[in-house]
């Protein structure tokens, strides 16, 4: 009886193996470093949860790589079954319907999808304008400002609500007890992007991009030309410090503990956690009080999956076996804990609190919950084309700034112009406009 | 060609075949391509492309930005040319007139063209670091704050002086064995008729090696607009930012990074206008090259 | 005696100014050399370094003693890296597209210049031109829609996918069309008394002759090969395949990654193995390859 049963298990078992040969599956992405090792052991954690399907993750270099490498594969026809794609391509990629396949559709199709199970801040970030999910949200950070504990108790000062504060009241001490007061890493995601979010100022017509291609930027407003008056000044003043458009530039004064506080992304926290032998917080982002009394939620950064078509329809269902592992609680709670993104999912994000996570490190948790703050009207995000030259534009403006090349008015008008006609072309490459 | 060939029909067809079919393929039908897709503007997934004409030209014309990256390669090219130009032949004077040791500067001098353009730009990136790199410092002393990635013309510095750095070798050898091969009846002949070794460097030297000098302002130039990409690439990081770019350093912004196929490709077709213009000029000067020896 | 004197006085001072003059030029030597050695030297004493101190405190001008353990890293093991590329794989992918491309330019340009110059041919100026254009541009210009007919063809992350766009030029062709017509003619005059065909000719009578250009051109275009920067970071997406000028770009990338302390000694170590093969060859084979590179270059 017993010989009988394991006979027919090891039949069984041989016979599901031929029945549903596993179904091998790639993915491409951009996580260098610790993200890569943390990404890795995801892959292989699910390759060994289940016999069915064998995911391999692929290392393509920066987003901007990933992505291009993405799309000459896809006009190739050797697409990966997983691309992930960062917030400023998500545009081009979610307007080539027929790329991609929404994640919606086919979480649908495999199991059952309901955008209530994501927190609110990243519910609609990689939506269609109807709200429905195309691309998965995967690592998303926001950016959040960190700050050294010891810096603030030595200049007797608490981290800054509002920007109003930060000039008047923190970083003068700042500077005064011997620290440089601030650095920012990334000039259009934190001071322009989550700049719109945070104030809940429209960021481009057609409501902020999502209902149209012709879409018109409206980065040109006065609210930000007096913030990036206002920083200029903080950098002549010796009040905040500008290390090009590098991200790790900008953050080594930082982690080198001569920079009090640092606007960097949620992300950041464990390679922070890892890299800083001082003690440190974080805060929410500062807004002014002078632009809005009630700040909002603000954007998602990072990137998300989307699955690509012209796969089988084994291949597609495997993807999403492997996206349903991927928001599971368990595996989104180890990723938010191992690096630092916020938890994509409600019951992840219970699952960090009844674990004590955010009682051991209060800091993690300042993402998620800016992510949870009120909502507007435009800070469910922004889609426009192009925009990864877009935001090399700024790049290059906001340097010519800070450098004196140009004035705070010169350099939005220069925006503004380059910007839409980078939208307008892109709309005629859509067959639009 | 006068040579008394071979007269098999097939055989040189054979030979040629490799070298033509690899040529097709990877020069001309690129080439080809580049000129058609700088006339359409293109969806980057490839699902469409609309003719717009000149329209990708209009462009590159009228944006500002371009004229600064155009001006750019230009200032950046005549540094780096002049520049290791006159250091390699500096040292390439004072390697053929002493005796002592002649071969071992030769050597220290030279092995540098080996090391990888990317590699240099390692090099010169670590060396102006923000906050720990020996330049940044050295400037420091000299009281200027040195601000590579953040200050258009720190980072132009940079870039320029890893270039030079990365060309001395070429030139070196190149002037080295040019002046090896001036008759030494010739020199002493010199030496006999103008006393004065700078007088005599400038009368007789100089124009010696004019030849190879020309020939060198060309190898440089083109060295300067095409080679410098792993320099550029790993000096500014990766980030286009406010930093300094070349013309072909943009076209692989445009096209790699901002996926825009048309205006990549127009920009291309410019460069191939370009190295046209100077290729006509350097063949004159190849007949000139030969005519002199 | 007074006139001795006066010449004593007149020489000594002469003499003075020579030892000055050769004062002057070995300082200015030896300032270049300096010039061209500090970089790379500072790059070797940084790779004996841990990931902290150069993290902290930049380039180094002494030694420490984490030399080996570095080396070992980056030759063996993947940091720096999220796949299973090693500096070993590295290197021998570096090898493999220096030989290549050496090789095969060798190959079909010595062909190609053996056609237009020893076949009378009418199709052979139309030839000559054809190839002689590809002179002109460098792939640099044609970047864009070379990577698509390369992507096209299915050849994105294979070795000839790597190699064979870049041997179209005529670099080589146009060297060994300038040797082969210093060849004396009498020898093929000689070689056809003899009854030997154009193919004897070739291998047995041209070849030999050609052995120290051969040898000179391969290192030449060996070390071209091996430093090649834009095509292979195009090219070559999977690691397995990334040669070690490529993995340059994939330091850059960790460095500027801000999860994780670099492992700067690694890199500057990984560096040093990208820069050493090329380095010696050119080194040890020093009067060959000045007579490749002054005989070569277009």
């Amino acid at each position: 009886m017993l010989a009988r049963t394991t006979l027919l298990a090891t039949a069984t078992v041989f016979c599901g193996s031929v029945a549903f040969a596993e179904t091998e599956i790639t993915w491409w992405h951009a996580m260098g470093g610790q993200l890569g090792e943390t990404v890795n052991q995801i892959a292989a954690d699910f390759n060994a949860s289940q016999d069915d399907v064998t995911i391999t993750p692929i290392y393509k270099g920066s987003y901007e790589e990933t992505l291009t490498a993405g799309i000459a594969a896809f006009r190739a026809g050797e697409q990966p079954n997983i691309l992930q794609v960062f917030d400023a391509g998500a545009a081009t990629v979610i307007a080539a319907q027929g790329a991609t396949i929404p994640v919606a559709d086919l979480l649908a199709e495999n199991g059952g999808f309901d955008i209530n199970d994501y927190i609110p801040g990243v519910r609609y970030f990689y939506a269609d304008s109807d709200g429905k999910m195309i691309g998965m949200p995967f690592n998303s950070s926001t950016p959040i400002m960190y700050y050294n504990t010891q810096a603030l108790e030595a200049a007797g000062v608490t981290a800054p609500k509002t920007w109003e504060e930060f000039q008047s009241v923190t970083a003068p001490a700042l500077k005064e007890a011997g620290y440089e007061p601030l650095s920012q890493s990334h000039l259009p995601w934190i001071f322009t992007e989550n700049f719109m979010s945070r104030h809940n100022l429209p960021f481009a017509t057609n409501n902020n991009g999502y209902d149209g291609l012709d879409t018109q930027i409206l980065v040109n407003n006065e609210a930000i030309r007096d913030h990036f008056t206002a920083a200029k000044s903080w950098i002549d003043d010796g009040l905040m410090g500008y290390y090009g458009s590098n991200w790790s530039d900008n953050a080594k004064p930082f982690e080198e503990g001569r920079t009090a506080m640092w606007l960097g992304s949620s992300g950041s926290f464990g390679g922070l956690m890892q890299k800083a032998d001082f003690e440190f917080s974080a805060t929410y982002l500062p807004y002014w009080e002078a632009v809005t009394t009630e700040p909002t939620q603000t954007f998602i950064g990072g990137a998300s999956l989307f699955a690509m078509s012209g796969q089988s329809n084994e291949e597609n269902a495997a993807t999403a076996a492997f996206f349903n592992y991927l928001t599971s609680e368990e595996v989104q709670y180890m990723w938010h804990r191992e690096t630092g993104y916020v938890p994509v999912t409600q019951a992840a994000y219970e699952l960090a609190q009844t674990d004590g996570h955010y009682d051991r490190f209060p800091a993690a948790k300042i993402g998620v919950e800016q992510l949870s703050l009120a909502s507007g009207d435009n800070t469910r995000g922004y889609r426009m084309g192009f925009y990864v030259q877009i935001r090399d534009v700024m790049n290059r403006e906001y340097g010519r700034i800070f450098s004196g090349e140009t004035s705070v008015e010169d350099a939005f008008n220069t925006i503004e112009t380059e910007a839409n006609e980078l939208l307008s072309r892109f709309a005629r490459t859509q067959g639009a406009g | 060609m006068k040579r008394a060939g071979f007269a098999q029909p097939w055989l040189p067809m054979l030979l040629l075949l490799p070298q033509l079919t690899i040529i097709v393929i990877f020069f001309y039908w690129p080439a080809l391509e580049a000129v058609r897709s700088s006339f359409y503007l293109e969806d980057p997934f490839g699902f469409g492309s609309s003719f717009v004409g000149l329209e990708n030209y209009q462009i590159l014309l009228e944006s500002r930005e371009y004229r600064r990256v155009a001006l750019f390669t230009l200032f950046f090219t005549l540094c780096v040319t002049f520049f290791s130009l006159a250091i390699a032949l500096l040292l390439a004077v004072k390697a053929d007139k002493v005796l002592r040791g002649a071969t071992s500067y030769k050597t220290l001098l030279m092995w540098v063209y080996a090391i990888a353009p990317p590699v240099a730009g390692l090099m010169g990136a670590m060396l102006v670091n923000h906050s720990n790199g020996m330049i940044t410092h050295l400037f420091g002393a000299a009281g200027y704050e040195f601000r590579n990635g953040l200050n258009y013309s720190d980072t132009a510095f940079t870039m320029i002086l890893v270039a030079i750095w990365k060309q001395i070798p070429v030139n070196f050898i190149f002037f080295l064995s040019g002046l090896q091969s001036i008759p030494v009846s010739l020199r002493e002949a010199a030496k006999i008729d103008n006393k004065s070794g700078t007088s005599r460097f400038w009368t007789i030297t100089f124009p010696l090696l004019a030849p190879t000098g020309f020939f060198l302002l060309i190898t440089n130039i083109t060295y300067a607009l095409f080679d410098t990409f792993g320099i550029i690439d790993v000096v500014i990081k990766g980030e286009p930012g406010n930093n300094p770019l070349t013309l072909v350093y943009k076209v692989y912004v445009d096209g790699f990074r901002g996926n825009d196929l048309g205006g990549s490709s127009a920009q291309s077709v410019v460069l191939m206008v370009l190295v046209l213009a100077l290729t006509v000029f350097q063949f004159r000067l190849i007949e000139k090259r030969i005519h002199y020896t | 005696m007074t006139k001795t004197e006066t010449n004593r006085g007149q020489s000594a001072p002469r003499k003075r100014r020579f030892k000055l003059e050769h004062l002057l030029d070995h300082s200015i030597l030896i300032l270049g050399s300096l010039f061209m050695l500090v970089p790379v030297y500072l790059i070797i004493a940084t790779s004996s370094f841990d990931r902290i101190t150069v993290a902290r405190k930049g380039l180094q001008y002494t030694f420490s003693d984490q030399m080996a353990e570095n080396f070992h890293m980056a030759m063996f093991e993947s940091t720096s890296f999220t796949g299973t590329v090693d500096g070993f794989t590295m290197l021998m992918n570096s090898l493999i597209l220096g030989m290549g491309f050496a090789i095969g330019k060798i190959a079909i340009s010595m062909m190609a210049a053996y056609a237009i110059v020893y076949f009378r041919l009418r199709f052979a100026t139309f030839a000559f031109w054809l190839i002689f254009t590809t002179l002109l541009l460098p792939l640099e210009v044609r970047i864009l829609p070379t990577y698509e007919i390369v992507q096209g063809l299915g050849m994105i992350n294979t070795y000839s996918g790597l190699i064979i766009p870049l041997i179209a030029s005529a670099t080589g062709t146009f060297f060994f069309r300038q040797f082969f017509r210093s060849v004396p003619e009498e020898l093929v005059e000689a070689a056809r008394i003899d009854g030997a065909g154009p193919v004897k000719f070739f291998i047995d009578i041209l070849v030999p002759l050609s052995k120290t250009m051969i040898a000179a051109i391969f290192i030449i275009m060996f070390v071209v090969g091996w430093n090649q920067y834009l095509w292979p970071t195009l090219i070559t997406t999977d690691e397995g395949l990334f040669t070690l000028v490529r993995g340059i770009k994939q330091i850059m990338l960790v460095i500027a990654d801000n999860n994780k302390i670099p492992e700067f000694g690694v890199a500057m170590a990984l560096a040093i193995i990208a820069m050493l093969p090329p380095v010696l060859i050119v080194l040890f084979f020093q009067s060959w390859f000045v007579k490749g590179l002054v005989e070569s270059d277009k």
